[in-house]
C-alpha cells in the first residue's frame, strides 16, 4: 500500500481535472465528484495509516519509521538532481488523515453551503486543487517538494479569498494574502539555497544524516532555521506577516474553515515539526519562534476579545491558536505542536463551519451584533458551537484540554524563564475562553436583534457539524498524559521521526505528577474564570455600547494595517513611482529607443551601398578585400 | 561516392526528359524520383564509407563526416524539391533543365563536400556556380532576372579569378594541390614555417570563400541576385548552395589551415562583424519580405562563419551541421509561403494568419527558428557555434556582439508574425495552397521543432 502513496494526491489532481475542465456543464455534479475524490484520497491515506502502525518494530527502526517513494526525477542535470519522492512515516501520514478526512467534511458541507452560488463548479476545482497541493506539501520528501505545494497553496488561497472576486476589498484581500505569502516564500526560498549550497541536496533524509558535520557551523543552522522560520511566519500568520489572515475570511466560509483555520495555516507548524533536526541544533531559533509565538499568542487574543465580525473572531483565534503551536515548536515539542495541529483543526474547523451555518441562516450576516438569540432556532448548530467552544477553551475532558496542557506544561519546565512565558500563555489562554464565550453569548444568547427569521441549516451542513463535535470531545484521547493512566499514543507514533533531534535535546518534560495535576487544576480554573467573565459581560448584551481606551485599541486592531501602511506600503509606492520616472521612462526606455532609432538610421544609410551597379559593387570588392588584407597583417605581424 | 555520379547522370536524364515526356507533370515526377534516388544513393555510400578512404585517384577523400553531411543536403535538397517542384516548373518554358541545373548543382556539392585535391575544389565551385547563374535568369522575360543573372556572373567571375590566384600561389609555395601530401602539410604545420605566398593566397581563398557566401564586405551581389532570381530559386540558391559552400570552407580551413589559424582569424572576425552589422541592420529597412530574407541569409551566414572561426572544434563541427539544416529548413519554409502571396510586402502578409493559418503557423515556426528561440531548432544552431567559439577562449567580445545582433534580427523576422496575426488584411494569394502543400510544411516545420528539443538528431 505504501507504494501506491501517489494515489493520494492523484484523485484530487483527477478531481480538480474534471471540475475545472467541466465547471459550466457538470452543474451540481461537479460537487459530488470533488468529495468523491477527497474521500477516496481518505481512503489510501486511512489504509497507509494502518499498515505503517502495523510495520513490525525491526523494519520500522530500521527506517526510522520513514519511507521514501521514489517517483521520479525532478531536475536531473549534472550539477543538480532532485527526485520526485514521497515520504511516508507517522508525521505525513498523520497529516494526511487530518486533510483528506477533514477535506472530505468541509467538501460535504459546502455543496449545500455553496449550492446557491454561480461559481460551484469552479469553487470546488480550487478546493481539490487546494487539497492536491496540500497533500503535495505534506508528502514531499525533500524541501523543494514540499516548496511546491506550499506555493500551490498560496496560490489556491489567493484563488479562493479572492473568489467573489467583483467586491474589491475581497481581491484586495486576495492580494494582500498573496503579497505577505510571497515575502514569508522569499524567506523560504533563501533558506533552501543556503541548505543547497552547503549541502547539495534538499531531501529531509540526506540532510539530517549530514546534522552531525553541519552542527560544527552553528551560526549557518540559525541562519537556515531562521530563514525558514520566516517562511512559516507567512504561511502561519505569525507577528509580523499575521495580518493578511483576518483579512482572509472574505472568502467563502468552507475556505475559511478548510484553508485558514485547519490545514494550510498550520503547513509552517508542519514544516518546522519536519525540520525538528535542524531546530534542535539551533537555540537561537527557537527561541525567537517562542517568542514570537507568545507574542502572536496574546496579540491576537487581545484583538479577538473586541471583534464583532464572527468569522473575524475565529480568525484572530486561529492567529492566537497558532501562536501556541509555535511556543511549542520553540521549545522542542514538536509533539505537542502536532497534537494541538490536529485538535485545533477538528474544533477549528468546527467552529468555522459552525459560523457558516450561522452566516446560512440570517442571510449573509456577519456581524454578532446584529444577531443574538439564536439557540432556539437552531438547536445543532448551537450545540456544536458550544463543544467547539469547550474545546477551545480548554475544559477537559475535550480535546483541546490535552493538547493545549501539553504545550503548558513543556513550557513550564523549559528552562530558567519557562516560569514567565507559561504565566503569559495562561493569560492568552484566558482570553481565549474570554472571547469564544463573549461570541457564543452574543451569537446565541439573549434575544434576536436581526431581521428576518433565522432557520436551521439543512443536514448536509449540520452532518458534518457532528461529526467534527464528536471528533472534539474525543479527539483528546489520542494524548492522554501518563497522570491519568493513558499512554500517550501520539507520542509513542511520532517518537521514531524526532529520534535524532531527541537525541540532541530532550524534550519531555520532567515534573512530578503532584505538579502536574496542579498546574492542570490551574488552567482549568483559569479557564472558567475566563467564561465567567464573559457570561456575566454579555449574557445580556446591548449592541449599543461603544467600546473606548484599550478596548477601542484592540478592536482597531494595535492599528497594525495602518503602521504598516505608514511605514512600508507608502514608502515603498514612493520608491516605485521615482524609478519609474527616472530609470525607467527616462533611463531604460531612452535607451532602447535610442538604440532603436540609432538601427533604423544606419538602416535607411547602409542601403544606400546597394546601388544596383556593378562597377561600384566591384570597386566595394577590391576595397573590401584591401580591408580585410589591411586588417589581417596590421593585427598580426607576419 | 555514387551520388557524385548519380547526380551527374540524371542531370542528363532530365535534360533528356525535356525531350521525349510530353506534360510537365512527368517531368516533376523524374525530377521527385532523381532527388529520392539521390538520397537512397548517399544513404548507401554513408554506409559503405564508414571508414576513412581515398577515391579518384586520391582527389577525393570521404569520411562519415562527409556523407553524413551528404546525405542532410539531399534530404534538405529533397525537402526543397517536394515543396517547390510545381513553382519551379512555372518558372519559364524549360522545365526540365532546370531541374537538370539543379542536379548539376547537386553534383558540385557532393565535390565540395569531399575534396581532398584543390583542383576538385575548384571544380566544384564552378559546377556549383555557373548552373545557379543560368537559373538566376531563367526567367527570360524579366528585366530583373537578367540583371540578377549577370550582376551574378560578373562577380562570380571575380571571384574565381581570386581563387584561381590564392590558389596559384599556395601551389606556388607548397608545389602540390594535394591538400592531404606531405609538402602541402608541411606548409602549413606553424605560422613560422610558412611562406607570404602561401599567406597572400589563404587569404585570396578566404575573400573567394567569403564571396561565395555572401559574407560582407562582398556580399553587395546577394540582394540584387536573390531579389531579382526568380522566387522559386531563391531559397535553393540560399540555403542548399550556401551551406555545401561552408562545409568546403571548413573541410580547408580546419583541416589544412588549423594550424596557422593565427593567419586568417582577424580576417574571418572582421567578416563576421561586418557581416553581422550589414546583414541585421539593412534588414531592418526592408519593405518586402523576399529583399528581407536576402539580408537575413547575409545576417545568418555571418554567424555560420562562426563555425570557421572556432578552428579545430568538435562543437564547431556538430554546430555546422545542424545551422545547415535547420537554417534550410527554416527558410525553405519562410519562402514556401513567400512564392504562395501575391504581394511580397509586409502589408501584403496582413491577415494571413485568419485567411490561411496552416501557413501562417508554419511561417512563424521558421521565422522563430530563425532568430533562434529555444524549442526551436535555431537556438541550438546559434548555441552551438557560438559556444565553440566560447570554447575557444579567443574574441570572446563577438560572441557578446553577435548575441547584441541575434536581437536585432528579431525586430525584422518578428515584424513579419505581427503582419500576419496582429494586423487585419486581405493577404491576397497568388496560388492557394493545397493539402499537400500543407502537408509538407507541416512537416517541415515539426522537424523544426523537433531538432529543437533533440538536436543530437543531425549529428549521426
Amino acid at each position: 500500500m505504501l507504494n501506491l502513496v501517489w494515489l493520494v494526491p492523484l484523485f484530487p489532481l483527477i478531481g480538480f481535472i474534471i471540475t475545472g475542465l467541466g465547471r459550466n456543464h457538470l452543474g451540481k455534479a461537479s460537487g459530488w465528484i470533488a468529495s468523491l475524490a477527497i474521500l477516496a484520497s481518505f481512503v489510501v491515506s486511512a489504509l497507509i495509516f494502518i499498515e505503517l502502525k502495523t510495520l513490525p518494530e525491526d523494519i520500522a527502526e530500521h527506517t526510522t519509521g520513514s519511507h521514501v517513494v521514489h517517483l521520479f526525477n525532478f531536475i536531473n542535470t549534472h550539477a543538480m538532481q532532485i527526485a520526485f519522492d514521497f515520504q511516508i512515516d507517522a508525521l505525513s501520514s498523520i497529516f494526511l488523515l487530518v486533510i483528506t478526512g477533514i477535506g472530505f467534511l468541509i467538501h460535504i458541507y459546502s455543496i449545500s453551503y455553496m449550492s446557491h452560488d454561480e461559481g460551484f463548479g469552479k469553487f470546488f476545482a480550487y478546493l481539490n486543487l487546494f487539497v492536491f497541493s496540500m497533500l503535495l506539501l505534506v508528502l514531499g520528501a525533500n524541501y523543494l517538494i514540499l516548496f511546491i505545494g506550499w506555493e500551490g497553496v498560496g496560490l489556491c488561497s489567493y484563488l479562493l479569498i479572492g473568489f467573489w472576486y467583483k467586491n474589491i476589498a475581497y481581491t484586495d484581500a486576495a492580494k494582500k494574502a498573496f503579497i505577505m505569502n510571497r515575502i514569508g516564500d522569499l524567506g523560504f526560498l533563501i533558506g533552501m539555497f543556503l541548505l543547497y549550497s552547503k549541502c547539495n541536496a534538499l531531501d529531509f533524509k540526506s540532510i539530517e544524516n549530514m546534522m552531525p558535520t553541519l552542527m560544527n557551523d552553528p551560526s549557518y543552522i540559525t541562519a537556515v532555521a531562521l530563514c525558514f522560520f520566516i517562511g512559516a511566519t507567512g504561511k502561519s500568520a505569525q507577528i509580523p506577516l499575521f495580518t493578511w489572515l483576518p483579512d482572509a475570511m472574505a472568502g467563502p466560509t468552507p475556505v475559511s474553515a478548510l484553508i485558514h483555520a485547519a490545514t494550510m495555516v498550520t503547513a509552517g507548524v508542519y514544516m518546522i515539526a519536519r525540520s525538528n533536526f535542524l531546530y534542535s541544533v539551533a537555540p537561537i531559533a527557537q527561541q525567537v519562534i517562542l517568542i514570537i509565538g507568545l507574542a502572536t499568542a496574546l496579540l491576537a487574543a487581545t484583538i479577538a476579545t473586541q471583534q464583532n465580525d464572527i468569522k473575524k473572531v475565529l480568525a484572530y483565534s486561529t492567529v492566537s491558536q497558532l501562536g501556541f503551536m509555535f511556543m511549542a515548536l520553540g521549545v522542542g515539542a514538536y509533539t505537542a505542536a502536532i497534537f494541538h495541529v490536529i485538535t485545533h483543526a477538528f474544533f477549528k474547523a468546527l467552529l468555522f463551519l459552525g459560523s457558516g451555518s450561522v452566516i446560512h441562516a440570517v442571510d449573509g450576516e456577519q456581524d454578532i451584533r446584529n444577531m443574538g438569540g439564536l439557540k432556539k432556532y437552531m438547536k445543532i448548530t448551537y450545540i456544536t458551537f458550544f463543544i467547539g467552544c469547550i474545546a477551545i477553551a480548554g475544559i477537559p475532558p475535550l480535546s483541546g484540554f490535552f493538547s493545549k496542557d501539553e504545550i503548558m506544561m513543556h513550557i513550564f519546565t523549559h528552562g530558567t524563564n519557562g516560569k514567565i512565558f507559561w504565566i503569559l500563555g495562561m493569560l492568552a489562554a484566558m482570553m481565549t475562553a474570554y472571547y469564544m464565550f463573549r461570541l457564543l453569548f452574543i451569537t446565541f444568547h439573549g434575544t434576536y436583534r436581526g431581521k428576518g427569521h433565522p432557520h436551521e441549516s439543512p443536514a448536509l451542513m449540520t452532518m458534518p457539524l457532528i461529526v467534527l463535535a464528536a471528533l472534539s470531545i474525543v479527539g483528546g484521547f489520542i494524548g492522554i498524559p501518563e497522570v491519568f493512566g493513558g499512554h500517550h499514543a501520539l507520542n509513542a507514533f511520532l517518537e521514531p521521526i524526532l529520534l535524532k533531534s531527541q537525541a540532541l535535546q530532550t524534550s519531555i518534560y520532567e515534573l512530578s505528577h503532584q505538579n502536574e495535576i496542579l498546574l492542570m487544576g490551574v488552567a482549568v480554573f483559569i479557564a472558567c474564570i475566563g467564561i465567567t467573565m464573559a457570561w456575566f459581560g454579555f449574557k445580556k448584551y446591548n449592541a449599543a455600547d461603544t467600546t473606548k481606551g484599550i478596548a477601542k485599541f484592540a478592536e482597531d486592531k494595535w492599528y497594525i494595517d495602518e503602521l504598516y501602511d505608514k511605514v512600508i506600503v507608502k514608502p515603498l509606492f514612493g520608491i516605485s513611482k521615482w524609478i519609474e520616472k527616472i530609470i525607467e521612462k527616462a533611463g531604460i526606455d531612452g535607451i532602447v529607443n535610442g538604440v532603436g532609432r540609432l538601427i533604423q538610421v544606419g538602416s535607411t544609410k547602409i542601403r544606400l551601398l546597394q546601388s544596383g551597379l556593378v562597377g561600384f559593387y566591384l570597386f566595394m570588392f577590391v576595397l573590401g578585400i584591401i580591408l580585410l588584407f589591411a586588417l589581417q597583417m596590421w593585427l598580426v605581424k607576419f | 561516392m555514387n551520388a557524385i555520379v548519380l547526380s551527374g547522370i540524371w542531370g542528363v536524364v532530365m535534360m533528356f526528359a525535356g525531350l521525349f515526356l510530353k506534360s510537365s507533370k512527368q517531368i516533376q515526377w523524374t525530377a521527385l524520383l532523381g532527388i529520392i534516388a539521390l538520397l537512397v544513393v548517399s544513404i548507401l555510400d554513408y554506409q559503405a564509407h564508414s571508414v576513412q578512404a581515398q577515391t579518384y585517384f586520391g582527389m577525393m577523400t570521404i569520411d562519415v563526416y562527409t556523407s553524413w553531411f551528404s546525405i542532410l543536403i539531399t534530404a534538405c535538397c529533397a525537402m526543397y524539391l517536394l515543396i517547390f517542384h510545381k513553382d519551379i516548373a512555372a518558372v519559364g518554358k524549360n522545365e526540365a533543365e532546370y531541374f537538370a541545373l539543379i542536379f548539376f548543382v547537386m553534383c558540385g556539392v557532393y565535390l565540395l563536400a569531399s575534396y581532398s585535391n584543390l583542383l576538385i575544389l575548384f571544380l566544384g565551385i564552378e559546377i556549383l556556380s555557373i548552373p545557379q547563374y543560368i537559373l538566376a535568369g531563367s526567367d527570360k522575360e524579366n528585366i530583373k532576372s537578367n540583371e540578377a543573372s549577370l550582376k551574378y556572373f560578373l562577380m562570380g567571375a571575380f571571384s574565381t579569378g581570386l581563387l584561381l590566384m590564392g590558389m596559384t600561389l599556395i601551389y606556388g609555395a607548397t608545389g602540390s594541390f594535394d591538400i592531404t601530401s606531405e609538402k602541402f602539410v608541411g606548409q602549413f604545420e606553424q605560422l613560422s614555417s610558412m611562406s607570404s605566398l602561401s599567406f597572400v593566397g589563404i587569404l585570396l581563398l578566404l575573400i573567394s570563400f567569403g564571396f561565395k557566401v555572401s559574407a560582407a564586405p562582398l556580399h553587395l551581389w546577394t540582394p540584387d541576385v536573390y531579389d531579382g532570381s526568380p522566387t522559386a530559386f531563391t531559397p535553393f540558391m540560399a540555403t542548399i548552395v550556401k551551406v555545401s559552400v561552408f562545409v568546403a570552407f571548413i573541410r580547408l580551413f580546419h583541416f589544412s589551415f588549423g594550424n596557422v589559424s593565427d593567419a586568417w582569424q582577424i580576417a574571418i572576425a572582421s567578416m563576421i562583424v561586418l557581416t553581422l552589422i550589414i546583414g541585421n541592420v539593412t534588414a531592418v529597412y526592408q519593405q518586402s519580405l523576399k529583399r528581407m530574407m536576402a539580408y537575413s541569409s547575409i545576417a545568418q551566414a555571418g554567424f555560420m562563419l562562426f563555425s570557421i572561426f572556432a578552428v579545430n572544434s568538435t562543437l564547431a563541427y556538430k554546430g555546422i551541421l545542424l545551422y545547415s539544416v535547420v537554417y534550410s529548413l527554416a527558410s525553405i519554409g519562410v519562402f514556401a509561403v513567400i512564392i504562395k502571396m501575391k504581394d511580397y510586402t509586409y502589408d501584403g502578409f496582413n491577415g494571413l494568419a485568419k485567411k490561411q493559418p496552416v501557413l501562417a503557423f508554419t511561417a512563424t515556426v521558421c521565422l522563430l527558428s530563425l532568430v533562434g528561440i529555444p524549442l526551436t531548432g535555431g537556438f541550438f544552431a546559434k548555441y552551438f557555434v557560438l559556444s565553440a567559439v566560447v570554447e575557444q577562449g579567443k574574441y570572446i567580445w563577438i560572441v557578446v556582439f553577435a548575441v547584441l545582433m541575434a536581437a536585432i534580427s528579431a525586430y525584422y523576422y518578428f515584424r513579419v508574425i505581427r503582419s500576419m496575426y496582429f494586423k487585419t488584411g486581405e493577404a491576397a494569394m497568388h496560388t492557394e495552397p493545397t493539402t499537400w502543400d500543407k502537408t509538407l510544411l507541416i512537416l517541415n516545420a515539426m522537424i523544426i521543432l523537433l531538432l529543437g528539443v533533440l538536436p543530437s538528431l543531425v549529428f549521426g
